[in-house]
């Protein structure tokens, strides 16, 4: 920052998490001083002061040379914050299920939970309920432009429902799209002109992928210094000091979101990001297909009653039972968020693989570092390698609502070595075939070179630990992809907490449909990256 | 009443106990819904002052859709949710509409609207006093509630009111044998949890509501499914609504939370569904001191059990390798143990 405030705090206020952290200005740069978090409820001055408290334990010099040696003081302290709320409620309104669908995909990757009403075949009081119900804060009305012929005949009556649920509630937002909002179908002039509600003219979902329109919809939600959306500036700056594409992948209570920024020399860094609640690590609702993706991550057998049971009471308070086999009930249910996640964000693998990948959210830390990158590496499939760190501080949102681009980066790029933890680093073949050994991998580290046979369907950790690198020679059998192409590939690689992860599973990954045969495998891959598992 | 008492030397400078989540004994101020789909009238408009038992809405049991012509002499046009009658004296047959409340028009037939109507109607009672904050046609009346409420984990069923009667002690189970008319009318406290049988005969036996600490999910669908079923017979049933204090593991009452119920054995309460929540008269009824040390365990592997926090002892290892910030508890008089934080909650 130009003119360096000794000490701040950032606090990320959670639906069901505050973390707080303190950042201190030493050695003519800013450093994280400590981290921590607690569930929604505990005073940010007792986290902070917990902090502070363990900081001075610590280094009571440092302390003491940016005025924090007090009890109690860390809670004055200059703040930067950012809070995530519970996704508000859009209805999507449309002739045809074929409208609604992508209206419905794109607009439940802008932070609303989504409900589909479709007009053919429905009773129309059932549609007029539907709108006006309680819970719906906002109505996005769409046609395809110009209107198929089979909601040619349905348009009129979308207009005057949506126009009659606006005079019961006049203050409801109401977005029309595609050719809803297209000069000739005077779909507007339905609408009252003195409703207090503002009646929202917007770009067709066909437009440049839907961006302008998941923009449009994302800023309809309000929320000033919304978390979700500072990680999005915050990525794009780290991004730029990294220079580096960066993805963010974040599991929340309300809703996850997935961010990717290319950073390429001499232009702007490029940024898309999507904030989707049914990635929430137990979306609302809660369906039985919802349940049965946790049991089908869950590496040991839970009754499936007693495990609905457990679930429903971690919706209401996230952070209780995280030990023993809570903590791999998380893990599951994290691994079910990040596939729900990545599914409803397809167009994001068409970009650029990302070099490094953070993971951000209480839920990550469920279990120890390994298991995290084991549980990303079950559901991100891309084949390549990447680097994988953790957000754990949790400052990544807060920095986000910086306004100021330059300064953001200037702070994350001093911060960047405190806020990241390596967790390690994933290579990802795909393409392999048959149970014997597809070749061999030799990694050249500070050790001396280590030799490893690669065998198909299985997960290898060699340990390159945090902050060194390491130069990992590839040779396989046969052509596979790895990224790109090939037979033989070097790739320099970071270290890690979870060290070096070599995965030749299969792309997508095939389980086996029973249970039982699904759990030994997935127990014997955590097992193998998780000390105390078995515990 | 065990482990209430006041303790000396915990004094209130404990500013460190901050960092066990703390949930509130009793809410006041707290805000309900009762909802008002398209049909149902409204008898009620914001700022009416409620006591238990004045109307609030009526609502329409068979809801079917009319078409009718609304054109006035006049020419104006009526907006969507307001209420239409046929015109005085016009004779009425059996397939044209009653009054009801007017929908959407329809689109391209000029002064035709649709109207929602029907004839079964039930007018619903408050369940409690309180001021009418909102009113929104198609939606909802939302009210702010009179009176001190114990928020729960989750409801099912209808809000509703009677006398709070207690039917076992904290810890206990309640089997459908128990329950008999002589508990017609009263809200029954249960214990640690009731199952989807003695729920559906407390109903058949008049009982109001349930309050139990926990209800297990299966119990609770299996109820809600027969409450549907309840609801869609002719005759409307009285209502009759499920309180879960804790959540759907099986456990005991809170300690305070159980002396407060004693303490209002035989007062008239409400039990509300949205939110969850057991509301009573605050006249005359004195809460509980908790001691600013005391804690339950509301997860985990001592799910129920109460004690005195001692300290915060930082991270700690636990099970399965995770590292949690934890306190030391003297347990229901054992050992002292560490415990993570988020497993443990304060009450005040």
């Amino acid at each position: 920052m130009s003119n360096p405030t000794r000490a701040f705090a950032t606090i990320d206020r959670g639906t069901a998490t505050t973390a707080v952290a303190l950042i201190g200005w030493a050695g003519g740069r800013h450093r994280l001083l400590g981290a921590t978090a607690g569930p929604v409820g505990v005073p940010e001055s007792a986290l902070l002061e917990r902090v502070r408290r363990r900081a001075m334990a610590a280094d009571p010099s440092l302390l003491e040379s940016i005025g924090l040696e007090h009890p109690g003081c860390a809670a004055d302290l200059p703040r930067l914050e950012c809070a995530t709320t519970m996704p508000p409620e859009l209805a999507v309104v449309a002739a045809t299920e074929r409208v609604v669908k992508p209206l419905a995909a794109l607009a439940a990757t802008a932070g609303w939970h989504v409900r589909p009403v479709v007009i053919e075949g429905s009773e129309i009081l059932k549609v007029a309920t539907s709108l006006a119900d309680r819970h719906v804060d906002a109505i996005l009305a769409g046609a395809s432009d110009p209107p198929g012929a089979d909601e040619r005949n349905l348009i009129a009556e979308l207009g005057t429902l949506v126009a009659a649920t606006t005079e019961r509630r006049p203050d409801l937002v109401t977005v029309l799209a595609g050719g809803l909002a297209s000069p000739g179908a005077r779909t507007e002039q339905l609408f009252r002109p003195d409703r207090p509600g503002p009646t929202v003219l917007a770009p067709s979902p066909l437009d440049d992928g839907g961006e302008p329109l998941r923009a449009l919809l994302d800023g309809l939600r309000g929320g000033r210094d919304d978390a979700r959306r500072a990680i999005a500036a915050a990525t794009a700056s780290l991004a730029r000091v990294l220079r580096r594409r960066v993805e963010v992948l974040e599991i929340g209570q309300s809703g996850g979101s997935r961010t990717v920024a290319a950073w390429q020399p001499g232009v702007e860094t490029a940024v898309r990001t999507a904030l989707v609640p049914r990635a929430a690590l137990l979306p609302k609702p809660f369906t039985e297909a919802d349940l049965d993706a946790v049991i089908g991550w869950l590496p040991v057998a839970l009754d499936r009653l007693r495990l609905q049971d457990r679930l429903r009471e971690m919706a209401t308070a996230p952070w209780a039972d995280a030990a023993g086999d809570g903590a791999i009930v998380r893990l599951a249910s994290v691994r079910a968020a990040a596939a729900r996640l990545l599914e409803a964000t397809p167009a994001f693998d068409a970009m650029p693989a990302p070099d490094l990948v953070l993971v951000t959210g209480g839920a990550w830390l469920a279990g120890p570092a390994t298991a995290a990158v084991l549980a990303l590496a079950d559901v991100a499939r891309r084949p390549g390698a990447r680097a994988v760190g953790m957000d754990h501080a949790r400052v990544l949102a807060p920095i986000g609502t910086i306004e100021d681009e330059d300064e953001r980066a200037r702070l994350l790029a001093d911060l960047r070595d405190d806020m990241l933890v390596p967790l390690g680093t994933i290579v990802l073949a795909a393409g392999l075939r048959g149970a014997r050994a597809a070749g061999q991998l030799t990694v050249h580290g500070t050790g001396g070179p280590l030799d490893v046979d690669l065998v198909p369907g299985g997960v290898d950790l060699v340990d390159v630990p945090p902050g060194e690198h390491a130069t990992v020679e590839l040779r396989f059998r046969e052509v596979v992809d790895i990224g790109v192409r090939a037979r033989h590939i070097a790739l320099v690689v970071t270290g890690g907490l979870g060290g070096l992860v070599v995965d030749l599973r299969d792309a997508p990954l095939r389980l086996p449909d029973r249970l039982e045969p699904r759990r030994e495998l997935l127990a014997s891959w955590q097992g193998a990256v998780w000390p105390g598992f078995d515990q | 009443m065990t482990g209430l008492g006041a303790v000396p030397g915990i004094a209130d400078t404990m500013a460190w106990l901050d960092e066990v989540p703390l949930r509130r004994l009793v809410e006041a101020g707290l805000e309900m819904s009762v909802p008002l789909p398209p049909g149902d009238r409204p008898l009620v408009e914001p700022g009416t002052e409620v006591v238990p038992g004045d109307l609030l809405l009526e609502h329409v049991r068979d809801r079917r859709v009319a078409e009718v012509d609304v054109r006035t002499p006049d020419g104006d046009r009526p907006s969507a949710g307001s209420r239409w009658a046929p015109a005085p004296g016009r004779r009425r047959h059996a397939d044209h509409p009653g009054d009801g409340e007017l929908l959407a028009p329809v689109p391209g037939k000029s002064g035709r609207w649709r109207l929602v109507t029907g004839e079964h109607r039930a007018q619903t009672a408050s369940s409690v006093g309180g001021i009418v904050v909102e009113v929104r046609l198609g939606a909802m009346i939302r009210l702010r509630v009179e009176g001190l409420a114990i928020r729960g984990a989750f409801a099912a069923g209808a809000s509703a009111r009677g006398r709070l009667e207690l039917a076992t002690d904290p810890f206990g189970d309640l089997r459908p044998g128990g329950i008999d008319v002589g508990r017609t009318g009263s809200i029954l406290v249960v214990g640690a949890r009731i199952d989807a049988e003695a729920l559906t005969r407390a109903r058949a036996m008049g009982v109001r509501g349930i309050v139990a600490a926990s209800v297990a999910g299966k119990d609770l669908r299996d109820f809600q499914a027969s409450e549907r079923r309840q609801r869609a017979a002719l005759h409307m049933p009285e209502p009759f609504g499920v309180l879960a204090l804790d959540g759907a593991l099986k456990r005991p009452i809170a300690t305070p939370v159980a002396a407060l119920l004693e303490r209002l054995a035989g007062h008239e309460v409400a039990l509300l569904v949205d939110p969850p929540a057991l509301v009573f008269d605050a006249a005359g009824v004195d809460l509980p001191d908790v001691p600013p040390d005391w804690v339950r365990v509301r997860s985990g592997p001592n799910l129920g059990a109460e004690g005195r926090l001692r300290e915060l002892v930082g991270l700690r290892r636990f099970a399965g390798g995770v590292h949690l910030e934890a306190a030391r508890v003297d347990l229901d008089g054992e050992a002292p143990m560490d415990i993570p934080l988020a497993d443990l909650e304060r009450l005040g």
